[in-house]
């Protein structure tokens, strides 16, 4: 973490900063297969980023209320509240952060240089978060009697799988193996000729062969491991139920929080950095809403697929995920029963893709920031609904539980991720004002 | 009485071309562009903003949702029999019918509107049109008096034109062989 | 080895691509009448045995209790899944921009549309009466009969008949500029063929802004077309209850698996392509590698589809679909699985070297694999989890007819056929867009885009 300036307080400063953006301008060697630079230990240009204070104050009173709700929650409650919220927010932020690193990983698979550096930085601004969401997640072995079933009454179908020595032992170690792959990459794509690469977009050239190697281990760890991550944590807090695309769905998700965090990240910088910033070109917004809107449709589309299935083939075992959810039920006298989590089931859809798609379809809106960002905002809360949706109806299926403990546990959350943000902020910002950097990209 | 002739610039680059229609468009004079390849440049330049190409295809993606509930739900009530213990209107699979009607009708509509807004099929020539237009050179073709035949051709030499025709517009188009 | 080849012309021009393509559509030698004639006589045989099947009904081919689907079936999946990836290389690939699709996605296009109208074939073929076959369209009726629209075979009627009239537009419409450069290098019977094709196209600005916007909108319902069209296929086995049938990843596990068998065709076509018609100056490889990348993705995808099928089969310990699919692993088609396994899991992981995916034999040789791989992957999951259903009295294992055996021939033979002679009448190169991207096509064909690696690696 950088050092923290206490030169008042609010807004980014920049004019240092871009004085030593010089060191950008680092041409490759004439003789490919001499050994790269070392990475230095500041990447040059994002030393000179004030972290602002009021920004990590606010962010050290949502952490502090948070852990003050879930401590409350604990000791006090009955009801699991606090580990409820706990897990939700884990998996949602979680996925956020690695949704992002992911994205970095699917950019340099297609060789994508529409934005230059600037499009990687933005998707790994969360990357500090991932290792914070490891530690975090042993928290939950704490928790594991108030939320999986199967670890106060061992399911009798399968009880090899579903035990708590096995269970953590291999959340830990496929966490810590995705977490440790994540930094490493993080470390490769940050490197001087990776990103003299990515600077260049009138060319058919290959990235350098670190970064060719690790992101598709990246890609492959990823699925592998947030698919394990649903089946483990959501898919088992209801024993007997599966569907084999649940992974897929979790990841997919994952990977489009990520698009609407960069785009709302794209949004609020473009208004706070200077003028001509990287975020203020339209190619650049209209690339993102461009995605934000694919990747809703295939995430409706996973959704869609494990909905019509289990809708067809009307087996008990599969429909009562589906029915406690949100369906109408057969009452008495013929009247249709509402389920209690009718509205948060169909507001999920409603946020993460009817929204985007109606909004986003034409040409304008893409382009527009407050239209993106609204879009993107709305997402967000969507699909942090869905990881509650999916996680919380399997614990309390009567009512919906949500009250300040949750909220609280929330807040705290929001407040480390702020604060997590902020390493990889700067290196965004110091990316979106680099002149390399605008020069290269669309315009 | 002043004649009217067609003159025909041809150009070997693309930047050339885009050029030419900047500089003709600065001095309000109308012109027809041909290109042999497709350029977002060039359209750009040309400056008549986006194809209504996509209201057609929005219009006919939503006809085609319409059509495909009322097909599957129309049939439905009118051959109400419960199958596989499946409600007689029941949305999950005609969502589907209705997502394929959409993209048949819109993608219908795309060509069709395409044909409409192009003109085509075309039978008769167009002006200032040869084959090498078709295969590597642009070209840009501009009706004029005969008086201003010089000053245009200025313009277009100095844009970068290899070659400046001047043509009959009363004579078909030229079939170079 | 071959003859001296000339050098590449690491320079084309305009004028150069515009010859080179112009040589393919010069009149057919008798070799490639001979090829056809081969393919004809094959349709022909395929032809006449369907004609037995339709006059003596399908007790003529292997279907047995249990296994009424099998063979057939197994066909049209696969051409269907064939034609995706045509679609995805041209127009998926379109949307996102992607610099080496210019001198492959006409061959895959072509492939996808006539490897569509053999798919078409197929459910015709597996009707017991053929001459029925309109019952499947909405008509109003003396009866008041309608299609069930809550099954899943009118789903796929409407998203095939969808596919393969939006393909055949999406081609003709891009076919449109080309077949006006053709019509202007062209004479006699073939210059008229080729104006009607071009409509009048003259290449004006006008023409212009409307064709990309028309091509844009197209790719982009293409797109998703693509995706439901395969998973409207695969729901025709997930809506049943059958153990190894019913499951929510079948979607887009079969999507990637389309993708996957129609990449490899493209390439199994290609590479030959490219040696007999004289094309290695717009196919290069950094085209073979780029499509080889994409055979290695969806191969990665569809062994973690086989993957987490199995584990969630071992998770729910249902035990109907435990032993499904143990038979599947274990049983008498146990080889079949395996042979399946090694092709489309397997193998492709050569495709992480640079050097295989730029060597067109070890390439040519992975396609095959993965083709068959691909087939059998269909054959195995259907005629497999039939039989062995529920009720083990039930459990019989299929035989394939001659009749199957010589209409699967035959389909291939058909498609090859259609495709060899659509190479020859019509532009199977884009001239316009691999213009456009000439920039690209003369880096490619210099050859020295790998960074980092040397060149005795190529």
């Amino acid at each position: 973490m950088s050092r923290m300036r206490t030169r008042g307080c609010g807004s980014w400063s920049l004019t240092e900063p871009v004085a030593k953006l010089a060191n950008y301008r680092i041409t490759m060697s004439a003789h490919p297969q001499t050994a790269v630079p070392k990475a230095p230990a500041m990447i040059p240009g994002a030393e000179g980023i004030r972290t602002p204070m009021a920004l990590v104050a606010v962010c050290v009173i949502l952490v502090l209320i948070g852990v003050a709700g879930f401590v409350a929650g604990v000791m006090t409650e009955t009801e699991p509240h606090a580990w409820q919220a706990f897990l939700v927010n884990f998996l949602f932020f979680f996925g956020v952060a690695q949704g992002g690193v992911m994205i970095s990983g699917a950019f340099y698979l297609t060789q994508a240089r529409w934005g230059g550096p600037g499009a990687y930085r933005l998707a790994e601004s969360f990357y500090v978060f991932i290792p914070v969401a490891f530690i975090l997640f042993w928290v939950l072995f704490f928790g594991r009697a108030e939320l999986w079933p199967w670890v106060t009454r061992p399911v009798a179908k399968n009880p090899t799988w579903l035990n708590t020595p096995f269970f953590f032992a291999r959340e830990g170690f496929c966490l810590l193996a995705l977490t440790m792959l994540d930094w490493w990459f993080i470390r490769v794509s940050q490197r001087v000729d990776v990103r003299q690469w990515a600077l260049s977009n009138d060319n058919i050239t290959m990235p350098p062969t670190a970064i060719r190697r690790i992101a598709p281990a990246l890609a492959l760890t990823y699925a592998a491991v947030m698919s394990l991550i649903a089946f483990d944590l959501i898919m088992s807090l209801a024993p007997q139920w599966k569907s084999t695309l649940f992974g897929a769905f979790f990841f997919a998700g994952a990977f489009w929080s990520g698009i609407v965090a960069m785009a709302l990240t794209a949004v609020v910088l473009r208004g706070r950095l200077g003028a001509g910033n990287l975020f203020t070109r339209d190619a650049i917004m209209h690339d993102l809403g461009k995605f934000t809107f694919a990747f809703s449709v295939f995430w409706a589309y996973t959704l869609f697929a494990q909905y019509i299935v289990i809708w067809y083939g009307d087996i008990p075992a599969e429909t009562f995920f589906l029915v406690v959810r949100g369906a109408l039920i057969d009452g008495p006298a013929g009247f249709s029963i509402y389920t209690p989590w009718m509205i948060p089931t169909w507001t999920v859809p409603l946020l993460v893709w009817v929204i985007p798609f109606v909004v986003l379809m034409g040409v304008k809106p893409k382009k527009t920031p407050a239209i993106l960002g609204t879009v993107a905002f709305l997402g967000l809360i969507g699909m942090w609904l869905e990881r509650y949706v999916l996680v919380v109806p399997s614990i309390t299926p009567r009512y919906v539980p949500f009250n300040w403990i949750e909220l609280a546990v929330t807040l705290g959350f929001l407040g480390i991720f702020g604060l997590c943000a902020i390493p990889g902020m700067k290196l965004t910002i110091a990316a979106a004002m680099a002149p390399q950097v605008l020069e290269a990209a669309e315009k | 009485m002043n004649a009217e002739v067609e003159l025909v610039g041809t150009f070997a680059e693309e930047e050339e071309c885009v050029h030419a229609v900047e500089v003709l468009k600065r001095h309000a004079i109308a012109f027809r562009v041909f290109s042999p390849i497709p350029s977002e440049h060039l359209v750009h330049a040309i400056g008549r903003g986006l194809s209504p190409v996509r209201a057609f295809v929005l219009m006919g993606g939503i006809a085609g949702v319409l059509t495909g509930l009322a097909i599957t739900v129309g049939t439905s009530w009118e051959w109400n029999l419960v199958a596989g213990g499946k409600p007689v209107v029941s949305l999950p699979p005609f969502i589907i019918i209705m997502f394929e009607l959409m993209i048949l009708f819109g993608g219908l509509s795309a060509a069709a509107s395409f044909f409409l807004f192009a003109r085509l099929p075309q039978f008769d020539p167009t002006p200032g049109w040869s084959e090498r237009f078709g295969a590597d050179r642009f070209g840009v073709a501009v009706k004029c008096a005969e008086d201003d035949s010089a000053r245009i051709e200025a313009l277009m030499r100095e844009a970068g034109a290899e070659d400046v025709a001047h043509e009959d517009p009363r004579v078909r188009e030229l079939v170079a062989h | 080895m071959a003859a001296a080849i000339e050098p590449l012309n690491t320079t084309p021009t305009f004028a150069d691509i515009d010859r080179g393509v112009h040589r393919i559509m010069d009149p057919p030698g008798m070799l490639f009448w001979v090829w056809i004639a081969f393919c004809a006589t094959l349709v022909a045989i395929a032809g006449a045995l369907w004609t037995r099947q339709i006059y003596q009904g399908l007790g003529v081919t292997g279907l047995r209790q249990p296994n009424m689907w099998a063979v057939y079936i197994t066909n049209f999946v696969f051409w269907v899944g064939i034609a995706h990836s045509g679609t995805l290389i041209s127009a998926i690939l379109y949307l996102f921009r992607t610099r080496w699709r210019t001198a492959v996605y006409r061959a895959a296009e072509t492939m996808t549309l006539f490897a569509v109208a053999t798919a078409g074939l197929f459910p015709l073929v597996h009707l017991g009466r053929v001459w029925n076959a309109y019952w499947l369209l909405p008509y109003p009726n003396e009866r008041y009969l309608q299609p069930n629209f809550r099954s899943p075979l009118v789903w796929d009627a409407f998203a095939v008949s969808t596919y393969l009239t939006i393909s055949a537009t999406f081609l003709l419409m891009g076919l449109i500029p080309d077949v006006a450069n053709a019509r202007d290098a062209a004479k006699g019977w073939r210059k008229i063929f080729y104006s009607i094709l071009a409509f009048g196209w003259r290449g004006t600005g006008e023409q212009w802004r409307h064709f990309q916007m028309m091509y844009l909108l197209l790719a982009g319902l293409a797109t998703p077309l693509v995706i439901s069209v395969h998973s409207v296929v695969s729901w025709d086995f997930a809506m049943a209850q059958l153990p190894g049938w019913h499951s929510t990843i079948f979607a887009p596990y079969f999507v990637a698996g389309a993708i996957l068998s129609g990449v490899a065709m493209v390439l199994t076509l290609l590479i030959p392509m490219r040696r007999l018609l004289n094309l290695e100056q717009f196919i290069t490889p950094w085209h073979l590698d780029n499509l080889a990348k994409v055979v290695l993705l969806t191969s990665l995808v569809v062994s973690y589809s086989y993957l987490t099928e199995t584990f969630i089969t071992w998770y729910g310990q249902d035990q109907f679909e435990v032993v499904t699919f143990q038979m599947r692993y274990w049983g008498p088609w146990g080889p079949l699985f395996w042979l399946m396994v090694w092709g489309n899991c397997v193998l492709p992981l050569a495709l992480f070297s640079p050097r295989i995916r730029r060597s067109t034999v070890p390439l040519f040789i992975i396609t095959i694999f993965v083709n068959i791989g691909m087939w059998l992957e269909r054959f195995v999951i259907f005629a497999g989890s039939l039989a062995t259903n529920f009720n083990p009295s039930q459990w019989g294992f299929f035989r394939p007819s001659i009749t199957e055996i010589m209409i699967t021939v035959g389909s291939f033979a058909w498609f090859l056929m259609l495709f060899s002679l659509f190479t020859r009448y019509l532009p199977i190169i884009s001239m316009t867009e691999l213009k456009e991207g000439i920039r690209w096509l003369r880096q490619s064909l210099r050859d020295d885009y790998y960074p980092d690696v040397s060149k005795d690696m190529k």
